[in-house]
């Protein structure tokens, strides 16, 4: 069993375990954060990013102007975002079988895998994470498709050049492997790919292994995945939260007795608590709004964004700012409002409750009625004439880099009356905010992360007790930043198997079992016996058929007559002639009473040495040696057979026949 | 009158009491009839009860050989025969009949197993402790061997029993050593007492037991030997104490050295009670180095425990409190500073730090004794106040997950990461330690941790209360020259962040925080000025329309203080605006708030301003509707807030500067009569009067306070015009009240009149009976019966049905119902 690490990123995993026959690949997560080495894109013509100068070395050697542009004191490149995606050269994407997704942010990279690389299998998910992910997805298509950018720029990529870079540009890693977005083709043809589970459903494949997902508590229809054979369980945990917020909770139990554990998606910001996060969210919200400035959130169009609508609608009211709009500009907006509403299956019991009443489980339906809330696919259109300020802000993408967030902070940036908050973790805020610098708006950062912490993991894993824990390395580890930190890591005993990218990891156990089924006719035709109490024994001469990974003993197919018209072409056809097998024994024998059964049949001069194993018999006046050991038995007797057929009877007196 | 009346109750209610067939009274009844009875017997002089009411004597004979009383009447019994027994008089009537030896001799009762119920063997108990007034009944007690039955039950299984019976035996015991029982010595001046030889038997078989409990193996018993002794420690005095302790000596310092962990306590208990009588003074009696056995060496689990306890005491000698001090701040030593090499780590201490429930537990020990040594102002002696404060501070800064690689020596640290408790502790005694001057240089510091804390997104709501009372602390114990800038640029936008938290809890603090910094700070006029220019009044006047009524309410606080701070100040442009918009928005909160407490805050803040300064235009304009409101508010608390602003502004007017008016000519009469006008203006009458006949007795009580001080105040000014004053009585409630008493005087006062045969004056007939619209203020006050409204007022509303006359015609009917009930059941 092996486990191939196509992404070193904790919370953006992908991986491919090799189980049995099987190729399963578990997540592929897109790493968005090389869009922060590249310039935003405006939405709106910006004069300043327009007039940025192009890059040029100091000695003048290298001229980029075209590729790369100075802002605010650093490079970045001026062309379409690009994306790192697993690596694809540790493994032959086309031999998966089938793709696991365990939540929407960790099937980004979905169109990579599936499309161009002869992938032929299928993709697991549950309804949620594929219309969700599908909604990300487009939005993030129709993010890069609005500004189109005539170029792509590769050169400073050589890595002569790149060597040569300023940083941070210098130190971008992998760089060659990085692509631009798909398009909306590659999307739908890669979720056509896509077959819906739910939670606890059991699907085979190919007979061999058994996968189920379970709900992970994190996301909507966010799942963790049991892969299963009849004798081994892995798990694969990623992206989890005992937090009670609307998803249905995570189930536990059932990740109990994994022989193999893959533990990846803990919390980002492990020092942030999400509550205390939270209420800071909030009060600088108010704060702000108290004080006549505007609020801008970057966020994700789905996931945590719907529990800030919920806090803040209770919070608005208490905090006497129940007059101030919010808006969420998203393309997809309204799909993500409606879908959360429809999903009431997937969410946690306290709303699902609501929607028997009937009410809708969310609460954003009425910020939406009372027009409190307000969405728009854009900038552009019904919003700019219903724009009222201050207001708060709810909008994409959390780069900072493309989506309506750009003109946001164009727009906003040179006040300090307003604000940013940003709430996703995924995106160091300082990279974020580089090409805008200087900001004189405030800016909060408040990473709302409910994926488990350290301290809820190592108790899940005290009650699950997998017997290995495969992890990511930065887990292994306290953050780099906090070295003292010892708290903030996995402390398990035996410690866990850190992976990092293109890592290949042996799974350190043996398979040793294997089911196979006897046929009932077959099964009717042994002759048990016990050997002792409660066990039994039978042997078994069959034929053991292996199809579609299921072995089943089926009886021995009786020596047809040959068809007297036919010759016999080939010796090797013919069926082995069935001799009746000789009996197993078992058991042992005993020294005394073997020694008194010599005496009773003549022989009366043994001489008995003890061994390591057992013992010697001397049959002095035959010269006879029977070795009795706790495994074998010899009789060593030259040259005369009836001799020693007589005492091999006696030997088998003492032992049981099958 | 009234206990005549219950007198003549009394021999039925014992007649149901003694019947076997009825259910006895619940506890309380038979208890307050029992705090009847004491209260009887106290008054009564040494003249017996039961003289007059033969009825108790046969009550008390009937239970005690009736077959089939019920435990609840013969606890009652023995209880009360005891209280009866107090006096040597009714000692011997009891005795004499044999009735005393036939009560608490449980072998001649009708009923032997009773015995078996607490109750019964409590009220025994009870009956005894209640009797012990004299000489002869401690002879009772022992002549009939009851003292061996009282150490029996000193082990009962009933903690009750258990208890009482120890009360006793310390009662025994303080009354040998009390005057009349010990040979005072006639030499003058020497201390010598001792006990007559006829007690000593006595004293030695209680004594001996103590011993004997001390040296037993069964822990519970030595418990009570253990609290037991500590009572007699407390309450008696030579020669028992000293006697005791000699017996005692050995056992105790075989228990102490053993150092078992639950006696710890109650052993310090004993040794505290030492230390408070002459034993301490004596080395052979040990007393010190008992205590100091229980500290040890600092190196035995419980020595934590015994040095936080010794930290406390009171009385305890230097040395001893040092030696303590120095133990208990081991575990903060330990955990905040580097390991010194030479000096080899406490291993006990180590290991009870490594884990988690006995690290926080012995940190917080550590914290509050050393919080409780600052609130004394203690001297330190080995180890600087400075390095203490600088290890709370790098404790504090653990707990919010900061800490110096070089201390992670010890995995205490994991432990502490956002442990509330040792966070609140450790505020508590930074707090505490402002006390001393000689670290103001840390300041810096200490500000820096707090200020993180109130950062800190993860604060819990009790922490950032915690913080908040270190701060002010701190602020108020020193203003330093740069505190105006800290608060203004590094206090307020936190503050201002927290007054939007989503925790009510901690806007709520927060803004009390503010009141109270601003009444700390009054007369700082760059603190009012500060105030204003950083947009925190502004934010106080929004917390006003918070969700949260609480928060309201310390808003409408915190902006009282704003504005009184602004009075202070010389012309503040924003000033008259400030008042204005206060004004506004707190009159509607008194109108409209659904909650209480934000109209209390507001009626409070108007009573602070005007205590605080003279009336100002913007306050006066207010005023009147103020008292309108407040006084018919539904809210009773509101209303007496409402009356005690009367209170304030009545003297606030009354005492404005009358000598000053007298040299422009104008008298005294002139001014008070002004005042008066005034107040009819404000509407205070309308209130007084109308709270005088309010439904809720405070208020009355209140208004008729201040209209009798009203109605003096008239009188001191003797010229003064009765008819000054004139209060129309139409359309208002109490009006019709007064007209009402205005009416019966008169008509009791023309039936007066017609009886004597006098025609009267038609002048009098003819106002009286008719409706009058206007009377003048005096007059008003001269109908009302205040003294007695005040008399009536003054009793608590229940008087009435707590009367012991009440209690017994309840008992009676109760019985009586129980009878038809029975008829009704055939």
């Amino acid at each position: 069993m092996k486990l191939y690490c196509l992404s070193g990123h904790p919370t953006l995993p992908c991986n491919v375990l090799k189980f049995k026959s099987t190729t399963i690949m578990l997540d592929c997560g897109l790493d968005t954060t090389a869009a922060l080495y590249f310039l935003p894109l405006p939405l709106v013509h910006s004069p300043r990013l327009s007039k940025l100068p192009g890059w040029v070395s100091k000695d003048g050697a290298i001229n980029l102007e075209k590729e790369l542009k100075e802002c605010s004191g650093r490079v970045f490149v001026d062309s379409q975002p690009e994306f790192c995606l697993p690596e694809k050269e540790l493994l032959d994407l086309s031999t998966i079988d089938v793709i696991l997704i365990s939540n929407y942010h960790c099937m980004m990279a979905l169109p990579y895998i599936t499309e161009h690389t002869g992938f032929t299998g299928a993709v697991y998910a549950t309804e949620p994470t594929l219309q969700i992910g599908r909604l990300l997805m487009e939005e993030l298509v129709t993010f890069m498709e609005r500004v189109p950018k005539a170029q792509a720029a590769t050169c400073w990529k050589n890595k002569e050049i790149q060597r040569l870079l300023p940083g941070p540009l210098k130190d971008a890693v992998d760089v060659w492997s990085w692509r631009k977005c798909y398009s909306v083709q590659e999307v739908n043809s890669a979720l056509s790919k896509v077959q819906l589970v739910g939670y606890s459903q059991k699907v085979e494949l190919f007979g061999a292994v058994q996968v189920t997902p379970l709900s992970s508590g994190y996301s909507l229809g966010s799942s963790n995945w049991i892969i299963q054979s009849h004798y081994e369980k892995v798990s694969y945990v990623s992206g989890s939260s005992l937090l009670t917020t609307h998803p249905q909770p995570m189930e536990q139990s059932s990740l109990k007795n994994s022989d193999v554990l893959i533990l990846t998606g803990l919390t980002q910001i492990p020092t942030a608590n999400p509550d205390g996060m939270l209420g800071e969210f909030c009060s600088n919200l108010a704060m702000t709004i108290r004080a006549g400035g505007n609020v801008l959130v970057p966020c994700y169009s789905s996931g945590v964004i719907y529990d800030l609508l919920e806090c803040l609608y209770q919070f608005m009211d208490s905090a006497n700012l129940g007059s101030t709009p919010f808006y969420f500009i998203s393309p997809v907006a309204n799909s993500s409002l409606e879908f959360s509403q429809i999903f009431a299956e997937w969410l946690c019991q306290n709303k699902q409750s609501k929607v028997y009443l009937p009410e809708p489980p969310f609460p954003h339906a009425e910020l939406i009625q009372t027009n409190k809330l307000k969405h728009y696919p854009s900038i552009h259109g019904d919003f700019s004439s219903e724009f009222r300020q201050p207001c708060v802000v709810f909008t994409g993408h959390p780069s900072l880099r493309f989506g309506d967030v750009v003109h946001f902070m164009e727009l906003w940036g040179k006040s300090s009356l307003n604000t940013i908050i940003f709430t996703e973790p995924d995106f160091s805020y300082l990279d974020a905010l580089a090409p805008y610098q200087p900001l004189a708006m405030k800016c909060v950062y408040c990473p709302i992360d409910t994926r488990l912490n350290f301290h809820q993991v190592s108790k899940l894993l005290k009650d699950i007790q997998p017997l290995h824990v495969v992890c990511p390395e930065p887990y292994t580890q306290p953050p780099p930043a906090q070295p003292h930190r010892s708290d903030l890591m996995l402390e398990l005993q035996p410690p866990p198997m850190a992976y990092r990218r293109c890592s290949v990891l042996g799974l350190p156990f043996r398979r040793r079992y294997e089911r196979i089924h006897l046929l009932p006719e077959l099964a009717r035709s042994l002759v048990p016996s016990e050997i002792k109490a409660g066990v039994s024994v039978a042997t078994v001469s069959a034929v053991l058929q292996s199809k579609d990974n299921k072995h089943v003993l089926q009886p021995a197919p009786k020596p047809t007559p040959v068809p007297p018209s036919k010759k016999r072409k080939r010796v090797t056809e013919e069926p082995p002639e069935s001799l009746n097998p000789k009996p197993l024994l078992s058991g042992a024998v005993p020294l005394e009473p073997f020694l008194a059964m010599l005496h009773k049949n003549g022989i009366t001069e043994v001489k008995v040495e003890e061994t390591a194993d057992g013992h010697i018999l001397h049959l002095q006046t035959e010269d006879v040696l029977i070795q009795l050991e706790e495994d074998a038995t010899h009789i060593i007797c030259d040259n005369n057979e009836p001799l020693r057929t007589a005492l091999r009877d006696l030997v088998l007196r003492f032992l049981q026949k099958l | 009158m009234m206990d005549s009346d219950c007198f003549s109750l009394l021999p039925a209610v014992c007649l149901v009491l003694a019947d076997p067939k009825q259910s006895p009274p619940d506890d309380t009844s038979l208890e307050k009839l029992l705090d009847w009875f004491k209260e009887l017997h106290s008054h009564s002089n040494g003249q017996v009860l039961f003289q007059h009411q033969p009825c108790l004597l046969e009550f008390i004979s009937s239970v005690c050989t009736s077959k089939t009383t019920d435990p609840a009447i013969l606890s009652f019994t023995l209880k009360l025969t005891g209280l009866l027994a107090a006096t040597p008089q009714g000692f011997h009537m009891l005795d004499e009949g044999g009735l005393l030896v036939y009560v608490f001799e449980r072998e001649a009762w009708g009923v032997c197993d009773l015995w078996e119920d607490a109750s019964v063997r409590s009220g025994w108990l009870q009956g005894l402790l209640n009797m012990l007034k004299h000489q002869q009944a401690l002879g009772f007690l022992c002549g009939n061997g009851l003292i061996k039955v009282i150490l029996q039950l000193q082990n009962d299984r009933s903690l009750f029993v258990a208890c009482l019976a120890n009360q006793l035996l310390v009662h025994i015991l303080h009354f040998l050593t009390s005057s009349n029982m010990t040979n005072g010595s006639d030499v003058v001046g020497s201390s010598e007492t001792s006990l007559r030889s006829d007690w000593v038997s006595v004293s030695s078989e209680i004594m001996n037991a103590v011993v004997e409990a001390l040296s037993s193996e069964d822990h519970p018993q030595v418990l009570q030997g253990l609290r037991l002794l500590s009572q007699v420690l407390a309450q008696c005095g030579e020669p028992i104490i000293s006697t005791l302790w000699k017996d005692v000596l050995v056992p105790l310092e075989v228990l102490i050295n053993r150092g078992s962990e639950s006696l710890i306590q109650t052993l310090i208990t004993v040794l505290e009670a030492a230390l408070g009588t002459p034993l301490l003074s004596k080395t052979e009696y040990k007393v010190e180095e008992l205590l100091e056995a229980m500290l040890g060496d600092g190196n035995r689990r419980e020595c934590f425990q015994c040095a936080a306890l010794i930290v406390k005491l009171e009385k305890c000698p230097e040395v001893l409190k040092r030696k303590a001090t120095d133990i208990i701040l081991l575990p903060l030593h330990c955990v905040s500073t580097q390991p010194q090499a030479e000096k080899e780590m406490n291993v006990v201490l180590k290991e009870q730090l490594s884990q988690k429930a006995s690290c926080i537990s012995l940190l917080m020990q550590s914290l509050s004794s050393l919080a409780q040594l600052a609130h004394t102002k203690y001297l330190f002696e080995d180890i600087s106040v400075h390095s203490i404060t600088s290890s709370v501070l790098l404790l504090l800064r653990m707990c919010s997950g900061h800490c110096p690689t070089s201390l992670l020596h010890i995995n205490a640290f994991t432990h502490l990461i956002g442990c509330c408790k040792v966070q609140r502790c450790g505020l508590d005694t930074l707090g505490a330690l402002s006390v001393y001057e000689e670290i103001l240089d840390l300041r810096k510091d200490i500000f820096g941790v707090l200020l993180d804390y109130l950062q800190s997104p993860d604060s819990h709501a009790t922490v950032l209360k915690k913080t908040f009372q270190a701060f002010k602390r701190w602020i108020v114990c020193s203003p330093f020259p740069d505190l105006l800038q800290f608060i203004s640029h590094d206090l307020f936008p936190v503050l201002e962040k927290r007054m939007c938290d989503l925790r009510w809890e901690v806007r709520d603090s927060t803004l009390e925080f503010i009141t109270q910094l601003t009444t700390a700070l009054n007369s700082n006029s760059g603190f009012t000025e500060a105030l204003h220019t950083s947009g925190m009044v502004s934010i106080l006047l929004s917390s006003l329309a918070d969700a949260e009524g609480y928060v309201r309410a310390s808003a409408v606080a915190a902006v009282g203080e704003a504005v009184a701070a602004s009075f202070h100040q010389t012309v503040l442009v924003s000033n008259s605006k400030l008042l204005e918009e206060a004004l506004v928005q707190m009159m509607a909160i008194l109108s409209q708030d659904t909650e209480g407490f934000p109209r209390r805050a507001v009626v409070h803040a108007f009573t602070s301003w005007l205590k605080g300064s003279h009336l100002t235009m913007g306050l006066e304009s207010s005023l009147s509707s103020v008292l309108s409101l407040g006084g018919s508010d539904f809210d009773w608390e509101v209303k007496m807030l409402t009356l005690e602003l009367a209170e304030v502004l009545m003297e606030k007017t009354l005492a404005c500067c009358p000598y000053a008016v007298q040299n422009s000519g104008s008298s005294e009469e002139t001014h008070f009569t002004q005042a008066l006008i005034k107040f009819k203006d404000f509407g205070l009458f309308d209130l007084l009067f109308n709270s005088l006949f309010d439904c809720d007795r405070p208020v009355c009580e209140k208004a008729c306070a201040l209209l009798i001080k009203l109605r003096t105040l008239i009188a001191e000014i003797a010229d003064l015009d009765n008819s000054i004053l004139f209060l129309n009585l139409c359309g208002n409630r109490w009006g019709d009240e007064v007209q009402g008493r205005y009416l019966n005087k008169q008509q009791a006062k023309a039936s007066v009149c017609v009886k004597n045969g006098a025609t009267g004056s038609d002048e009098g007939m003819d106002c009286g009976l008719h409706c009058i619209k206007n009377i003048s203020l005096p007059n008003i006050l001269q109908i009302l019966d205040l003294d007695d409204m005040q008399k009536m007022l003054t009793l608590s509303s229940d008087h009435v049905v707590n009367s012991p006359r009440s209690l017994m015609e309840d008992i009676l009917s109760a019985a009586q119902h129980s009878e038809e009930n029975i008829v009704d059941c055939y």
